[in-house]
């Protein structure tokens, strides 16, 4: 079974000064906060604000090079949860079969939004990830740590 | 101007990545095959990573981004057959990733960093246009580097 999810938004947390994209299924009652890098998160927050750098970024390039060719990109899942690593995949349509490319979420994620094609993740995937532990981190955020997405 | 542009091609090889102490960006230096002409690229920390890893051949647990296009390349059968560094205006490089694929080739618009990354994993030619070396920044260049090389060797002992 698998969830379509949406991203929600982008946190900052300080205390790993990492970046967290938030999927939350169409409900809202099951969440994924998926830990990514500063660069994998600027790529993400550029699609999802529709901002056109003056250059592509790297993940405008990547489909770049596959609407070049006339791939289409499906959708991005995110598959598995191990030793907290997420996994996910990117399904393309091309030719006349379909293929599925190992990839991080994050790359996932910031590639299918810029193709504006659904994300998923696997049901186990969401029963696997601790909500409780995460919730109480999310009590404990306070208002500043937000102040990032406002600039 | 009507000058005529020299775009013959002159090959380069990534003679290293240096950390730009000033700006704490990443310098990507260039060099043509007799070490006569040298091509400072400034980039990006992820770039400059990215072109690092692939330079000491280190593969990474999980596919960093330009793997992932490595990756997505191979799968549908395209091939990444040369990079080329083919304009600077006001300071900003351009360049052009060649995918080849059933014969044909085509040319995609990228930054020189993206371009270079993806050269080094498809392990193939990268080139800039003679005009494009012609009107590189500054004279006295390569004692600037020089410097800089001082400073990268310093602090990559720490």
């Amino acid at each position: 079974m698998i969830t379509q999810m949406n991203v929600r938004g982008l946190l900052f947390d300080p205390y790993n000064n990492a970046y967290i994209v938030i999927l939350r299924d169409e409900e809202n009652s099951d969440m994924l906060p998926i830990w990514v890098g500063k660069s994998e998160a600027s790529a993400i927050s550029f699609a999802l604000e529709n901002v056109a750098p003056p250059r592509p970024m790297t993940h405008d390039l990547m489909k770049s090079i596959l609407d070049n060719v006339d791939a289409k990109i499906l959708s991005a899942v995110v598959t598995d949860l191990k030793d907290n690593t997420y996994y996910a995949k990117i399904h393309l349509w091309y030719g006349d079969s379909e293929y599925s490319i190992d990839s991080r979420p994050s790359d996932a994620i910031a590639l299918a939004l810029r193709a504006e094609a659904p994300i998923f993740t696997k049901e186990e995937v969401l029963q696997k990830q601790n909500s409780e532990e995460l919730e109480r981190w999310l009590e404990n955020l306070k208002p500043e740590d937000f102040g990032k997405s406002e600039t | 101007m009507s000058v005529e542009q020299n775009t013959d091609l002159v090959p380069l090889k990534v003679h290293g990545v240096l950390v730009d102490p000033n700006t704490d960006t990443q310098i990507v230096i260039l060099r043509d095959e007799s070490n006569a002409d040298v091509l400072p690229i400034w980039v990006g920390t992820a770039e400059g990573t990215s072109i690092r890893l692939a330079l000491e051949d280190v593969v990474p647990p999980r596919p960093m981004s330009h793997d992932l296009i490595t990756s997505l390349s191979t799968h549908l059968g395209m091939k990444i057959s040369q990079v080329v560094v083919t304009d600077v205006q006001n300071n900003t490089y351009y360049a052009t990733v060649h995918v080849s694929l059933n014969g044909l080739e085509r040319t995609v618009d990228s930054r020189p960093s993206d371009a270079i990354a993806l050269a080094l994993r498809a392990k193939c030619p990268i080139y800039v246009t003679q005009d494009v070396l012609k009107r590189r920044a500054g004279d006295n260049l390569d004692a600037w580097l020089a410097k800089l090389d001082d400073k990268e060797s310093q602090s990559s002992e720490t």
